[in-house]
Formats: structure tokens, sequence, C-alpha cells
């Protein structure tokens, strides 16, 4: 006796016969739903090799060829449903954020580079650091081109503060450990970097450490290089402001606390909010201890 | 694929030939299949050019291999990306069942099998199959996934969908198994891990077309 859940209908077989069945008939909507609700167990080949024959003793089909042709539509719309889900999580949207953030940064570098040597034609100096403030006070300023031109970098820029809100707002609900310990717009990136949340909180911590440093990574890998000490987790205050001989120390802590808080996130949604002053903590030693290096004499050959 | 305007005649001057595969031609030594172009290839005469660059089976076929195809095939392909490999093999075999998992490429797929009439698609996880009530026995396993359990998914789909004596045709990219290992030395450990159910009928490499990546073939012992 063998009961076989199939895509068209539950079915026991009892010595090759079917004993019991309780099928949908052609309703596509119906097969669809109940392939996301229900759970299904494997069954054996036999079974498998008779999918149709019993697809059409039943009448849910009354040929082979019906068979292709109803399957086909109950799949391609549970496929729609599988695929308008997936980019209904928040991290689809977190990600689609993060890389509008990283364009709209790169169009404003090159708008702005364009800026300045608009500015070179009138100024003879070269352009100060806060661009768009020295254009208008410059004598380019003067040409509606020009201010058009900046006007664009300024919108711009404001867009990309809306931006960097919402993944802010976006962070703190569905990654809320990950942003307290990374910050919103680091911890966005690491998302984006893994592929979304479960995949970061799957993540070994080692390779947390290295994510967008990938190059270097193979190239220690294959050459023997050094082995890169941070990808984008440099960007963290603790690591971008710590002594160069504590960095590696200091990325590998806080990768390590990352992962935990990754895994927070997606697995328990528990607030937990240690891991940064857990981090910070860590930072201190390695400040102190860099301060005094001969109470560390195991350093010294 | 501005530059893959379609063409509907056929050059004079152009010769069509069979491959050794049922339902694979070749127009000069460019390989194609018969049907409507689906993704900006060129067309001619009803035949659609299929690049080997583009499609890890067409540089298997343009190699000359024999590849086990025909006609009346059902076959169970895991990696189907966008479908373009998939709609050339929907015109060479009856049924294709196509499982992809991103769903960003998996749109592009979704929207070529409301096109054809012989592929399902399936957005699913090939390492944790759960087509389990959909999928029928098959003739033939595709596999190209860039996977580094790529072997263990291969016999875990074979276990449960491959018919007896059935064949596998399995695309290991050595880059994404070990990078720092040689191709051949991966291709290797692969094959003894696939031998584990599979008998192996051979393996080729598929330079040019791709870098440190071969194809096995292989039948259900």
């Amino acid at each position: 006796m063998a009961h076989i859940k199939t895509w068209f209908g539950d079915i026991e077989l009892h010595n090759d016969e079917i004993a019991r069945s309780q099928v949908l008939k052609a309703d596509i909507d119906a097969m669809a739903q109940r392939l996301q609700q229900e759970d299904f167990a494997d069954f054996d080949k036999e079974c498998r090799g008779r999918l149709r024959e019993i697809a059409i003793k039943l009448q849910v089909v009354s040929s082979e060829r019906e068979y292709v042709s109803l399957l086909r539509a109950v799949m391609i719309q549970s496929a729609k449903q599988r695929i308008v889900a997936a980019f209904a999580q928040p991290d689809a949207r977190i990600i689609q954020l993060i890389d509008g953030i990283d364009d709209i940064d790169e169009s404003i570098n090159l708008l702005s580079e364009r800026l300045s040597e608009w500015c070179l034609l009138t100024s003879e100096t070269s352009m100060p650091e806060d661009l768009l403030e020295a254009f208008a006070s410059s004598p380019s300023a003067q040409s509606p081109l020009a201010q058009e031109f900046a006007g664009s970098i300024s919108r711009l820029c404001e867009l990309r503060q809306q931006l960097a809100n919402a993944i802010e707002l976006e962070m703190r609900t569905t990654a809320p450990n990950l942003s307290t310990l990374a910050g919103e717009l680091l911890g966005a990136r690491l998302i984006a970097r893994a592929g979304g949340l479960e995949p970061l909180a799957r993540m070994p911590a080692s390779r947390i450490q290295v994510i967008g440093a990938s190059k270097a990574l193979f190239r220690h890998l294959k050459y023997g290089t050094k082995p890169p000490k941070h990808g984008v987790i440099f960007q963290h205050p603790l690591v971008r402001g710590s002594h160069p001989n504590n960095r590696g120390k200091i990325a590998r802590t806080l990768a390590a606390k990352i992962a935990i808080a990754a895994r927070l996130d997606f697995y328990s949604k528990k607030v937990y909010p240690e891991l940064l002053s857990q981090v910070e903590k860590r930072f201190g030693e390695l400040q102190t201890a860099e301060r005094n290096p001969e109470q560390h004499e195991d350093k010294i050959p | 694929m501005a530059n893959c305007r379609p063409q509907s005649a056929t050059p004079n001057n152009m010769k069509i030939r069979y491959h050794k595969v049922p339902g694979v031609f070749l127009l000069d030594k460019q390989l194609a299949t018969k049907g409507e172009a689906l993704y900006g290839e060129r067309t001619f005469d009803g035949y659609r050019l299929w690049n080997p660059r583009r499609s890890k089976l067409a540089a298997l076929l343009t190699k000359q291999a024999q590849v086990p195809l025909a006609p009346e095939q059902i076959v169970l392909y895991l990696g189907a990306a966008s479908g373009t490999t998939v709609s050339h093999l929907a015109n060479i075999v009856s049924l294709v069942y196509a499982v992809e998992f991103a769903p960003r490429v998996a749109r592009d797929l979704v929207r070529l099998s409301e096109r054809v009439t012989n592929i399902v698609p399936l957005i699913s996880d090939a390492a944790h199959p759960d087509y389990g009530p959909v999928v029928e026995l098959v003739d033939l396993l595709y596999q190209d996934i860039a996977q580094p359990r790529q072997a263990e998914i291969a016999v875990k789909n074979a276990e449960l969908f491959l018919k007896p004596r059935g064949y596998a045709c399995i695309i290991i990219k050595a880059r994404s198994i070990d990078v720092t290992e040689k191709p051949r030395t991966v291709y290797k450990r692969e094959v003894k891990k696939l031998e584990e159910l599979f008998d192996i009928e051979y393996v080729h490499e598929l330079e040019p077309f791709y870098k440190a990546h071969a194809a096995v073939i292989a039948r259900l012992a």
C-alpha cells in the first residue's frame, strides 16, 4: 500500500490499483495554491513513472498531451506566485535600495567631475572640496545651463539621502541587531553582498570578514599573497578608526559578532544590544596594548 | 542583441546538414535547432542559430561529442537560468522540466515557458528538491549549476527522478568547486563522487568556449 501526494491530488495505491483518491480537476488556481501550502513527501520511482497513467485513469486529464498542458499551466501559475513572493521579501527591497545608492554615488562623482571641469573654464583655481558651495560663488554660476547642471547634482544628493533614510527604516525592522552593531548602511551592504539576510546568517564569520575583498582573497588563495584583513567591514568606524596593526584583529572580532547578529535577526528576532559593546571592549583592549607595547612582550621576538 | 537581427531567407550558398544528434542541424558550421526565435538569436528559414559561447550544451555539441539526446525524451534540467539553452533543448526533446532558483532570471524562464508548450518551469532549489509531486520519471538529467556541492545535488536528483539506466549530462565548473586546484584535478574528484551512482561514459572539456568547464556524460548504474 502506498500513499502518494501528487500535484493533481492524493492517491492511495493498493497492489498497483488505485484504492482511494482525492483529486482536483482542471482547477489551475486551486492546484497552484495547494502546491504552495501543503507538505509533500517523496514517493518511489515506480509510482513516479505512472503519474501520467494515474492522472488519465482518474480522469483529471483525458490524454498525455493534456497532462502536459495542464501541468504546465499550473506550474507557470505557481512559478509566478513564487517569484512575486521572493521579490516581496524585505531583504530584496534592501538590496534594491543599497544598489540604488551605489548607482547614485557613481553618478554624483561623474557629474561633479564634469561640473568642476566646467568651472575651470571661467576660474583659474581648481575647485575645492565642497563643490556645490564653491560653484554658487564662482563666475560659472552665471550660466543658466551650468546652474541647471549643478541643480541636478544637488537633487541627486537629496535623493541619496532619501534612499539612505528608507534603508535605515527597513533595516531597523528587518535586522535590528545587525543595524545596531554594523550601522544600517553597512549592514544593508553586507546583506546585498551575501544575497539576502538568510545567506548572510548562514555564512561563517571568516567569510563575512572578507566580503568585498574577493580579489585580494583569491589572489591569496591562488598565489599565496597576504590574506585580506577586511572587506566592506572596513567602513565600520571601529575598524577604520583603529591602528593599522590592530585592524585585522578588530575586523575578526567584528565579523564574528556580525555573524551572530545576522543569525539573531534571521532566526530569532531577539534583540541583543550587548554585541556592539563587546566589540568596543575589544577595541579598547587593543588600543591600550598598542599604547603600552612593553606589556605584551610576546609580540617582540 | 542589436546586431542579432533576424533574417528570414537562407543564403543560397549555405549548406544545411544534420548533426549526429537528431533535432540538431549545422548551417555551414554553425549549430542550429528548428523553431522560432525566442531570445533574439538569428534565424535562417526556421532554423535558430545556437551560439556555443552562450550555451554549454551547444559548446558540447559543437565539439561533435555524442550527446544522448532523442526526440521522445523527457528532461529534468537543473540550473535553467533565463532559459537560453532550455529553449533550444525544447526543440530537440519532447518535454523539459526546467528548475531555476534565482527569481531574477526565473522571470525570463517563466516568460519563455508561456511561449513554448513543452517547457515546465519550476522555481525551486535543486539542492532541496520540492518538485517531487510534479516531476515524472525522466530520461535525461541535465545539470548546469555552478555549486560546490553539485555532484551531491546531481546524485540526489537522479535518485529521485531518473529512469533506470537513464542518462545524465553534468556540466562541472571547476572554478566554483575549488579555485585553487587545477581544473583536471577537480574533474577527477567530482567524477569519483558521481561514480557512486553512475557509470561514466565520458568526460569532455569545453575549451575553448568555456574555461575550466567540463561535461560529464553518465548513465545510471
